[in-house]
């Protein structure tokens, strides 16, 4: 594979498997460790546990809230450059996107400390996110032209892009404060495998009525393309080496950054609780391999122009070379390897949260099951819980929210099942299940959204998919 | 399950129509009487634009557009001749203009599919641009700022997929 296509496979991936980061299956859902990494200050009752290498945390996400693959490639004996035309390049506005992020632990662990007001928890994780918005007027333009289309200003700045792949290294506590409130941190160190964004463009080519000749074409551009990590894939790839080179770079060989989790759980009364979390507040610095291409300028062209008497002065005057030379002198596409800065996509999430229905028997090695419930350690955990549920992820167009409506239900203490229904730009029928299951030592969780969409994958504007795989401990024979 | 055909990509084609201007030429008229003979200007130019193999390689149709004005006191001719790599001609466009008032002369002139061949414009790196003076050194018309002016523009279609 190309390393030009790393760009188009990690929006592809992203894109087509992978949306907006929201795991709304997963948060508050306390049965399951990962739960730790969307709100660190979640209520934990494990005396430790130990996520399976690689098979504890898997997650894919993947959106688009404008068109679905069905959408053009539906067998519908339909014309396909009717369905492009109609659906994409006319049907699709700017805010409408392709976006996703994937998520794989390497390494997952958690212990509760001396203190048993402490859980401590820690791990590696491979992250890959990425958006694109519909960058409508290029599209325009690349599929319809500019013919005919006389004082038509395309918009340079509907170019709208970013991805990333790095490693987070991750170090968390849990503390209990008091019977009501739990609050968490974790700190990450950002290891970036590789970078793309091109956000801050603005601009416009369009076509008039020549003052001289018949058409004067003018770019007016002030668009910037970062990149890091790029070119030193692409020479791994030449030399063979790619594996080792994205395993260097993301174990602390590429450009670092840190970041920062906070969150809380506070029981407003004994069934009653709200719950908020904000991830990734965060930074990388990229000075390692960072390559800046700049188009910034303005022209305006009526073609070759033979002005005489002035174009008799140099009779072998190249005015086309001329003009190129022009061109390029008043837009100069530029690169550079100056440092830059990006801020991770911090994403926010909150939650109420009502318990109901039977109680059940604490798993906590600690005198606080439910007849001591106004003890110091924990609260009691209900058959039944349902709430709400908000989440909100910072984007290039500006923030994203979604909203979540939930229900969870534990089946003893072996299997507990949690069901949403969410609204968001991608679906006004989301709804998702997850499961965890606990055999002995053993937690599997599944999580999949959008289930209705899987009447026809095809057709759907959102999927996700979670999995994990645990030993937890609660310290109990 | 509504089903999927993919090989619907095979008939997905991306032919946008690009349109920009070409060449222009002003003579003013004190310039055409300076030369005091027929042939008042006759210039080779290299132009690269159609053999960028960008456009010469995907380009399939267009059409070439002239405006010709002549606000002189004379009656001129103006060629405009396509050329290849080794400068040999592959197309001439010419214009015989009566001297002021006359008007504007637009002439359109289609390459590939009816018209002429598309091989002209994809084999073309230079223009020859040739003035004849068919009247006297003399005159002067009236009209303020008297010159022979050639605006050309191109609309072509090329194939992207």
């Amino acid at each position: 594979m190309k390393i030009q296509n790393l760009f188009f496979t990690t929006i592809f991936w992203v894109c087509c498997y992978a949306h907006a980061q929201n795991k709304q299956l997963l948060y508050d859902f306390s049965d399951i460790p990962q739960s730790l990494m969307v709100n660190p200050g979640v209520k934990t009752d494990f005396q430790w546990f130990a996520g399976i290498p690689a098979l504890s945390g898997i997650s894919l996400h993947g959106g688009s809230s404008g068109i679905t693959v069905n959408d053009i490639f539906a067998d519908d004996g339909l014309d396909i450059n009717d369905k492009v035309r109609d659906r994409a390049i006319n049907g699709m506005n700017i805010r409408d996107e392709l976006s996703g992020t994937f998520q794989l632990e390497l390494l997952s662990g958690g212990f509760r400390g001396r203190n048993p007001n402490y859980f401590y928890s820690f791990g590696i994780y491979n992250e890959a996110d990425g958006i694109g918005y519909w960058f409508k007027d290029y599209a325009i333009l690349a599929y319809e032209g500019n013919a005919d289309r006389l004082n038509q200003e395309f918009d340079l700045s509907h170019l709208k892009t970013r991805g990333e792949m790095v490693n987070v290294f991750h170090f968390g506590i849990n503390k209990r404060m008091n019977n009501q409130l739990i609050v968490g941190a974790r700190g990450k160190i950002y290891s970036s495998i590789f970078d793309f964004n091109s956000t801050r463009n603005k601009g416009f080519f369009v076509t008039r009525e020549g003052q001289n000749n018949l058409l004067a074409s003018t770019l007016d551009a002030d668009m910037k393309l970062r990149t890091s990590g790029i070119a030193e894939l692409e020479d791994a790839e030449d030399n063979g080496n790619l594996a080792s080179t994205i395993m260097k770079r993301g174990f602390f060989g590429g450009n670092l950054g840190l970041g920062l989790d906070l969150g809380f759980t506070y029981n407003l009364n004994e069934q009653t609780v709200i719950t908020g979390s904000l991830l990734d507040l965060g930074f990388i610095y990229h000075t390692n391999d960072v390559q800046t291409y700049t188009l910034n300028g303005a022209a305006t062209v009526e073609g070759v122009e033979v002005i005489l008497p002035d174009a008799l002065v140099d009779p072998t005057a190249d005015f086309w070379q001329d003009l190129v030379d022009e061109v390029e002198a008043l837009v100069p596409f530029e690169d550079d390897t100056k440092g830059y800065i990006t801020f991770r996509p911090t994403k926010l999430y909150a939650s109420i949260r009502r318990d109901f229905g039977e109680q059940l028997e604490s798993r906590e090695d600690c005198d606080c099951n439910y007849t001591v419930s106004g003890g110091s350690r924990a609260r009691s955990r209900y058959t039944n819980s349902f709430g709400g549920q908000l989440y909100m992820i910072n984007r290039p167009r500006g923030p994203q929210t979604a909203l979540t409506a939930f229900y969870l239900r534990r089946f003893g203490n072996t299997l507990t099942a949690k069901t949403t229904y969410t609204v968001d730009k991608f679906s006004y029928s989301n709804i998702g299940l997850g499961v965890s299951i606990q055999a002995g030592p053993v937690n599997l969780y599944l999580m999949a959204d959008n289930l209705l969409a899987y009447r026809n994958v095809a057709d759907t504007h959102y999927a996700s998919f979670q999995l994990g795989l645990n030993i937890i401990s609660w310290g109990k024979n | 399950m509504e089903k999927q055909d993919f090989d619907q990509y095979d008939d997905l084609d991306i032919t946008p129509t690009y349109e920009a201007s070409i060449f222009y030429l002003e003579t003013p008229e004190n310039v055409i009487n300076a030369f005091n003979g027929a042939n008042f200007y006759s210039q080779n130019f290299n132009f690269d634009a159609f053999a960028e193999d960008i456009f010469s390689e995907r380009v399939l149709d267009g059409v070439i557009t002239y405006e010709v004005e002549n606000t002189t006191s004379k009656r001129l001719d103006v060629v405009f001749e396509f050329l290849d790599e080794a400068g040999n001609v592959l197309d001439t466009e010419s214009f015989s203009i009566d001297p002021a008032p006359t008007a504007v002369l637009r002439r359109e002139i289609a390459y590939g599919n009816a018209g002429r061949s598309i091989d002209i414009i994809r084999n073309t790196s230079g223009i020859r641009l040739s003035g004849t003076n068919q009247g006297d050194s003399t005159s002067t018309s009236t009209l303020p700022d008297p010159m022979v002016t050639l605006k050309s523009s191109g609309k072509f279609r090329v194939r992207i997929k």
